[in-house]
């Protein structure tokens, strides 16, 4: 089981979108069991996967009630295991989060008491910046992926969510690296286009890969659709695609044959 | 990077190790391994054993049942040869060659020579001079192209402080900027250290449109006033303003890739004595023959010889040329020899003679790191071919390298055949008369000792020559070439030779467009009459065979036989002639890159391009796109981590296929875009040497089908041009 949590400093950066059409791509690419786990209060991850809006059901929820993950999992067409947040009030949600704080490592418990096939990959979406959610995400990977955005603000962020991996995952044997994707490039804008050049000096091979500025994803999620499957031909599907074969290969994740 | 120039049959033994190749070559490795052939005794035994042999083979009579009997041995071993690895198989094919040559020729002068009165006298040493001439540059050629050096590039030292200063200069004269903008863009994109980069176009023209470009683009411009000598005066001329230490010169129309100086400096910093270092001349445009007989990245070119096999191997022996563009020069040396040599027309050969002869060494890299534009028609083609030829006349008479202080035996050798090479128009126009004139007995022979003797000849000649250029120039095609060229050089190159005053320079035209698709009369008149008068020689030998007596019936064929070889060689030339449209002004250049379409909604498409020019693309999008002509867009171009985003009109659109036009690009856009197509580093090197190897009798069908078309075309155009309009 390889546990990569999604992260950013910032807000706004398509973190969850990026989450979601990754999930799609490497399921594509032929990972076997892929898991998504929805972190976020926001509880927006789903929506991605065509899950029921007005579903209240997730681990925010089943955890307080004491119940099984299982029995919250819902399977996307595409095939992907989602983990929703759930919908909770406000008090069950500040409850939530005072478990959670005193339990750092329930995240990683959990996810290893679902006994999961050898081969599985699971993804982490996170609420941007430091929280209790970030914390068990990142105490919980093994691999790190750094959303961020070719613009000013986002590159001066990076040295904050440097310093939380620097705390959570770096002691830990089983972590073992920090990568990057950059989203929403463009590549007719000049700063956007310097920016992009000085995060691929700096980040080398850490650099996943970018993806660009393309209104398909945002139509997509208007469809109940990933990118991949909206617009298959487009720059953004086809860099997700780039995207998970780099992770795949980096990772070296178990692929089943070819994909579709 | 560079083009495996061996034999077929290498790449067997490589591919498989039990193959008999693969054993052929461990045999060989065995014996040439052998400690013996390090002793000078043994080596001056094996000279003298051999020179020996070879005199014997060439000198000894035979009948001719004991010639027949010899060469189908002979060409037997050659055939075996040509299918096993190595370059000593390729050598031994050589001497074969050799023999059977000198063999005949040695008979030529002994057996066939005894003319009885001056006529036959006259025609009969007529035909031996030619096919002296012949003999000559086959042994002089295979000198030069037995072993290609096959240098590679050697990669620059870590330290970027070490590199030197590089001048690019970029002479023109009278060519459009829209041809110099791409040359310019590319020189400025060099990956090269800025502050040791400097770009002059060279403005023999004095355009103030050229002063605004470089002004606009801040590169050097410069002028002088007056055109004295000119691509080498201007050249000079700018010498004397500047000061880097090397100089890159590139004609305006030849676009250099990014790497081009990273490529090539290395070797000057590995070989100090180096002074000049040249690349391949290739041409992302079709020449006028690869246009008009529809051969191009088909078939090797008329140039691909001469850059892929002829300078490789001139570099073996230190000889290796300069060829005027797509080159570096070192200041220093190059003023020591007074500049650029302005005494004759061909003045970069001319420049290496002399720096040769001071013992500097010279290089050849065969890596495409730039392209140009061919010449656009056949009247420019020959043109330039007539410049060449009686600048090399013009060096033979007044600097000859056999002569002289300062040249090695091989560099004599390897300078002499360069210009040796441009006397064959005499010689090719007797040949291709000489069957004509056998009712003079210019061969004092029976038909068939003839052939026996003449046919190992040209039989090892042809295939030893296939698997040495296999992948330059496919056979019989060097005749087509010369063919075509040879009425239009032979007076230059005598005059020339006689008075190496006479004689101007000319600016070869190129980025043009024909309109209409022609047959060009004034240029195909020597082909029309020579293919007439061997038409005419062949109809009287068949009324001869059907009228006389059979006593010459066997001498009769055979010259029927040239002849028909001949007319096929002048159908060939004249279809060359037959000029065919050329539509786009600027040639678009075939790629597969891979690109981005962004449309005014913000959605997008992957494709790959099919060709780039400097004004739009061709693209492949899926067939079921609806994208309306005249739409606006942006495509993107990447190279590696960079993209380049330039706005767009949709020109075309149709099942599969999408053309679009550049919209309104701002300069700095210009130089993205080109250095993301012409200046990529790969962008030559794919369709450089990758064509079909050579198969003689495929190659020789080949011929035979243009040289019908050609005179199929011939008839067309004579019928439409009598017609009354």
């Amino acid at each position: 089981m390889k546990v990569i949590a999604i992260v950013s400093a910032k807000g706004g950066v398509g973190k969850t979108t990026l989450t979601a059409n990754l999930a799609t791509a490497l399921q594509r690419e032929g990972v076997a069991t892929l898991l998504v786990v929805d972190m976020d209060p926001q509880n927006a991850l789903g929506l991605h996967f065509g899950a029921d809006p007005r579903s209240l059901a997730g681990v925010s929820r089943a955890s307080l009630a004491g119940e099984d993950w299982g029995s919250v999992c819902v399977q996307s067409p595409s095939g992907v295991h989602v983990l929703p947040y759930g919908v909770v009030n406000e008090s069950d949600r500040v409850a939530f989060e005072r478990h959670l704080d005193a339990h750092p490592n329930w995240l990683e418990q959990q996810l290893q008491g679902l006994e999961l096939p050898e081969d599985a990959v699971v993804l982490i979406d996170t609420p941007p910046g430091p929280s209790v959610y970030m914390q068990q995400a990142l105490s919980a990977a093994q691999v790190v992926v750094v959303v961020s955005l070719p613009d000013a603000a986002s590159y001066a962020a990076l040295a904050l969510m440097q310093r939380l991996v620097h705390t959570y995952c770096t002691p830990r044997p089983d972590f073992s690296e920090t990568l990057y994707v950059l989203n929403q490039v463009d590549g007719a804008r000049q700063l956007s286009k310097d920016i992009t050049r000085v995060m691929q000096d700096n980040l080398g091979e850490r650099l996943v890969g970018v993806v660009h500025e393309d209104q398909a994803v945002r139509e997509a999620l208007a469809y109940d659709q990933s990118v991949l499957e909206y617009d298959p031909q487009g720059q953004a599907a086809d860099d997700l695609r780039k995207c998970a074969r780099v992770l795949a290969q980096r990772l070296r994740l178990p692929l089943a044959g070819a994909a579709q | 990077m560079s083009i495996d120039q061996r034999p077929q049959a290498d790449e067997v033994a490589d591919a498989d190790s039990h193959s008999p190749q693969a054993h052929w070559r461990t045999v060989v490795h065995a014996i040439t391994g052998w400690d013996l052939w390090q002793h000078p005794v043994a080596r001056v035994a094996a000279v003298v054993f051999s020179a020996l042999l070879m005199g014997l083979v060439i000198s000894v009579p035979l009948d001719l049942q004991g010639q027949i009997l010899f060469s189908v041995g002979s060409f037997g071993a050659a055939l075996l040869l040509s299918r096993t690895p190595g370059r000593l198989s390729t050598l031994a094919m050589i001497v074969l060659s050799i023999s059977a040559s000198s063999r005949y020729i040695y008979w030529r002068f002994t057996d066939t020579i005894g003319f009885t009165n001056w006529l036959d006298a006259a025609f009969g040493y007529g035909l031996v001079l030619a096919e002296l001439y012949a003999f000559a540059v086959l042994l002089i050629g295979y000198f030069q192209t037995a072993w290609p050096l096959q240098r590679r590039p050697v990669p620059m030292p870590e330290d970027i402080s070490t590199w030197p200063s590089v001048d690019v200069f970029i002479p023109t004269y009278n060519e459009p900027l829209e041809v110099v903008r791409q040359t310019v863009f590319s020189a400025m994109s060099l990956d090269w250290p800025a502050d040791r980069l400097h770009v002059y176009v060279l403005d023999d023209g004095r355009r103030p449109e050229f002063r605004e470009f470089c002004e606009e683009l801040g590169v050097g411009y410069l002028i002088r006033d007056n055109n004295h000598h000119a691509k080498a005066g201007n050249i000079n001329a700018a010498l004397k303003v500047t000061s880097s230490e090397y100089i890159a010169i590139f004609d305006c129309d030849h676009i250099p890739t990014r790497s081009f100086l990273q490529v090539c400096m290395g070797w000057f910093f590995k070989d100090t004595n180096l002074v000049m270092l040249q690349t391949p001349h290739v041409f992302f445009s079709p020449d006028p023959f690869e246009r008009n007989l529809d051969t191009f990245h088909r078939m090797p070119n008329e140039g691909e010889l001469f850059y892929g096999i002829v300078q490789d191997g001139n570099d073996l022996w230190n000889a290796s040329f300069f060829c005027g563009s797509c080159a570096i020069i070192r200041r220093k040396e190059l003023l020591e020899v007074g500049g650029i040599a302005v005494e004759t027309v061909t003045e970069d050969a001319h420049t290496a003679l002399k720096l040769s002869r001071l013992g500097y060494n010279t290089a050849y890299l065969e890596v495409p790191q730039a392209a140009g534009l061919a010449t656009e028609s056949l009247s420019g083609h020959v043109g330039q071919r007539i410049r060449w030829a009686r600048g090399m006349a013009q060096i033979a008479r007044t600097d000859n390298p056999l002569f002289g202080k300062g040249l090695k035996f091989g560099q004599r050798l390897c300078y002499l055949n360069a210009m040796l090479h441009f006397f064959y128009g005499l010689p090719r126009l007797v040949f291709l008369t000489a069957p004509l004139f056998f009712g003079a007995h210019v061969f004092q022979a029976t038909a068939l000792m003839i052939t026996a003797y003449a046919l190992p000849h040209l039989a090892h000649a042809s295939v030893t020559n296939s698997r040495i250029q296999g992948r330059f120039r496919h056979s019989f095609w060097n005749e087509v070439y010369e063919s075509v060229l040879a009425w239009y050089i032979m007076r230059p190159v005598i005059v020339a030779f006689i008075n190496p005053k006479l004689g101007k320079f000319n600016v070869t035209a190129k980025g043009g467009v024909i309109e209409k698709a022609y047959f060009d009369w004034t240029i195909a008149r020597p082909y029309v009459v020579l293919l007439v008068i061997n038409l005419v020689g062949f109809a009287v030998g068949i009324w001869k065979l059907f009228s006389s007596a059979g006593d010459e019936t066997t001498t009769l064929v055979i010259n029927m036989v040239w002849t028909t070889y001949n007319v096929i060689l002048l159908g060939a030339s004249v279809a060359v002639a037959s000029e065919t449209r050329q539509i786009r002004g600027t040639p678009r250049v075939a790629a597969a890159l891979p690109a981005v379409i962004r449309f005014d909604n913000g959605r997008t498409l992957v494709c790959k391009t099919e060709d780039f020019s400097q004004h739009g693309l061709g693209l492949s999008v899926p067939a079921d796109n609806d994208i309306p002509m005249g739409s606006r867009l942006s495509v993107s171009l990447f190279r590696s981590d960079e993209e380049g985003v330039f706005p767009a009109v949709v020109t075309f659109s149709g099942k599969g296929r999408l053309g679009v036009k550049f919209d309104n690009l701002s300069l700095r856009q210009q130089a993205e875009l080109a250095s993301l197509t012409f200046a990529r580093a790969d962008a030559w090197i794919a369709t450089w040497g990758t064509g079909q190897r050579d198969k003689p009798l495929r190659s020789l069908w080949s011929v035979i089908a243009i040289g019908v078309r050609g005179m199929g075309q011939l008839t067309v155009s004579a019928v439409k041009s009598l017609k009354p309009r």
